[in-house]
């Protein structure tokens, strides 16, 4: 087993098993650190807790709800805003946080009155939202306030009004990733099944494990309408509570994030029967294949390669512009699970980037399999790294650009390397065809910036020279490319909108098809 | 000739790791469903032999095996100079690797965890 040790944490063996690197004719048989454990006393991780996996990462993208976290106001306020999640309801779930607000007296005396009272203040000030999540947090579990009993009480009260409950405490798991699974379980087993949809198509979805960032979930869902599918939810990026509630009429399960929703579909391929298929939204050749075989479990794929056909003859010509010019740039790729996956092996065949490094701050050994069987020979795997591990890791490794989250980002630029944020995006979306355009723009302004010039250059001591100007990114990039032969191609940089969402929103698709025995 | 069938059997290896997911799914009992329901219709459709579909999950199974037909086709071009017996024992051995690859072989202690 190629494992790897850093010598920061020579004095953490146990760290030993949580870093390989793949060597020549290694496969998974031989190559995959641990995953998925507690992190080790001593070793300074950058993992987030359940109740975050579960509120910030699945809960809160829900649209056209009020998400209560029962708790102290931190809890609400650091996972709030950091992720952007957006809507098409005004972003109202991303406008506007809750919280009980709990404070030792609380602790002492109990706070189910509190959060009696919050529920109902926070109905009164928001009168048009019928529907709320409630969230768990450390304090008020350890505590022992039963939630639902509270809410059994207000929904009695309130018939008009329907609560999510969500138990996972910041212990209740290793990481983030503890969280994902018990609000996946809780939805199903609270929600699922009581409430009906109105179904309008043959051929119903739900899209799951897609959280809109940046307006991705939007971006998926045009491609989906112009096929003839009813996108029926989205688990849960700009979902509406309602129709996740009536997720068991769909007929199948797209997944994009395996790692934080597997187990929704799962427990509905289990209970319904529905298939889960899992795709990938990233790139253009995963991106086209997700389509084609959502296309041909329907007998839609001739509609499906019509979507693709008009889109890459748009969209291509601009990928290759920055691919022809970001071939051979190392990138670390770094981010929280899924997109170590989604993005390892698309990366190195459509842009031409080498990643020498993937790690995952909450990932499983499953994560890391699809990983690691995606990337190249010599590439550096670590499972919950710690900050001085992605220090080492970046002097060894010298790359360009590292993908990964603002934490280690920051870290990174005070290193006087690149970051693009992974998780939340500098200028995505980055699914679609036009969004992969989007990130490889921003993955060549980052290893292009002209900052790099003066961001190495200290003005107490160097000599700045006074007569040269700053050299423009192409300046730098053309340097290394054959500019006759890219001047005859018709390759071109982005010419897309600043905004490449909003526009969808009032976009008209043509009417579904719907057999009188649909259901 | 023992090395040509290993090679070319370590290409479609090596095709489905990069771009497939569904050998993937989290537990071993799923991947072996998994495995044997997309790799036993991806030899139907490389042999032109009808393919059943009276389930969703077989047409699930179908729409994976479409594609990845598909991609066989269009990337190793040696299949269609292939005959269907040829085929099959190719798909037979292939499914045996991604068996071991990622179960039987496979180093990830959740496979055999007892519920999702």
């Amino acid at each position: 087993m190629p494992h790897h040790l850093f010598k920061c944490s020579e004095c953490i063996p146990e760290r030993k098993k949580h870093a390989v690197i793949k060597g020549e004719g290694e496969d998974l048989t031989s190559c995959l650190p641990l995953g998925y454990l507690n992190t080790i006393p001593g070793t300074i991780s950058e993992r987030g807790c359940a109740f975050c996996g579960a509120k910030h990462v699945i809960g809160t993208p829900m649209k056209d709800v009020i998400h209560l976290c029962h708790g102290p106001v931190g809890c609400t306020y650091d996972t709030w805003q950091t992720k952007r999640y957006l809507s098409d309801n005004d972003n109202f779930q991303f406008k506007y946080t809750f919280a009980t607000d709990m404070k030792e007296k609380d602790i002492v005396f109990g706070a189910e009155k509190l959060l009696r009272q919050s529920i109902m203040e926070a109905f009164e000030a928001f009168p048009e939202i019928k529907r709320m999540s409630i969230y768990q947090t450390c304090a008020s579990a350890l505590i022992g306030d039963d939630i639902n009993a509270v809410v059994k009480d207000i929904m009695a009260e309130m018939p008009e009004v329907d609560i999510f409950v969500c138990n996972s405490p910041g212990f209740a798991g290793p990481s983030q990733s503890g969280g994902h699974h018990v609000i996946n379980i809780a939805w199903v087993n609270q929600k699922v099944g009581t409430y009906e949809p109105e179904i309008k198509s043959d051929y119903v979805i739900n899209y799951v494990g897609e959280y809109n960032i940046q307006g991705d979930q939007e971006v998926m869902l045009d491609y989906f309408q112009r096929m003839g599918i009813q996108v029926l939810s989205t688990f849960t990026g700009n979902g509406s509570y309602d129709d996740l509630r009536g997720m068991h009429r769909a007929h199948l399960n797209v997944l994009e994030c395996a790692r934080s929703a597997e187990y929704i579909c799962n427990e509905l391929r289990v209970r319904y029967g529905t298939p889960r298929m899992d795709i990938d939204g990233f790139g253009f050749k995963p991106l086209s294949e997700s389509l084609l075989k959502v296309g041909y479990f329907f007998g839609l794929e001739e509609k499906a390669q019509k979507v693709i056909d008009e889109e890459v003859a748009r969209w291509k010509p601009e990928l290759d512009w920055y691919a022809r010019r970001l071939k051979g740039v190392k990138v670390c790729l770094w981010p929280g699970g899924s997109k170590l996956w989604h993005w390892a092996n698309v990366i190195h065949e459509e842009m031409g980037v080498e990643v020498v490094s993937v790690y995952t701050k909450f990932g499983h050994q499953g994560d890391m399999e699809k990983g690691i069987a995606r990337c190249g020979e010599g590439a550096l795997a670590i499972d919950d790294p710690n900050e001085l591990e992605g220090i080492e890791a970046i002097k060894k490794l010298k790359p360009d650009v590292i993908f990964t989250g603002v934490r280690p980002g920051e870290v990174a630029k005070k290193m006087r390397v690149q970051y693009l944020n992974a998780h939340a995006y500098h200028n995505g979306p980055y699914k679609g065809f036009e969004g992969w355009v989007r990130f490889a723009r921003d993955i060549y302004n980052a290893v292009y910036s002209p900052i790099h010039q003066l961001s190495g250059l200290d003005i107490s001591k160097d000599e700045i020279s006074a007569d040269k100007g700053f050299m423009t990114r192409q300046m730098i990039s053309d340097v290394k490319i054959d500019t006759e032969e890219a001047a005859l191609s018709e390759e071109r940089p982005y010419t897309g909108d600043y905004d490449c969402v909003t526009k969808l929103r009032g976009k008209e698709y043509p009417l579904l098809e719907k057999s009188p025995s649909a259901n | 000739m023992e090395d040509i069938k290993e090679y070319r059997m370590e290409q479609l290896v090596d095709h489905i790791m990069k771009w497939s997911l569904w050998q993937f799914n989290s537990r071993a009992w799923d991947r072996e469903n998994q495995n044997e329901g997309i790799l036993t219709k991806t030899a139907q459709i490389l042999c032109n032999e009808p393919v059943l579909l009276e389930t969703p999950a077989d047409k699930y199974y179908w729409a994976e095996a479409m594609v990845l037909a598909r991609d066989f086709k269009i990337n190793f071009p040696w299949l269609s100079e292939m005959e269907k017996h040829e085929i099959k024992q190719l798909i037979k051995s292939l499914k045996e690797r991604i068996d071991y690859l990622t179960i039987t072989g496979s180093l990830n202690e959740e496979l055999t965890a007892q519920r999702y």
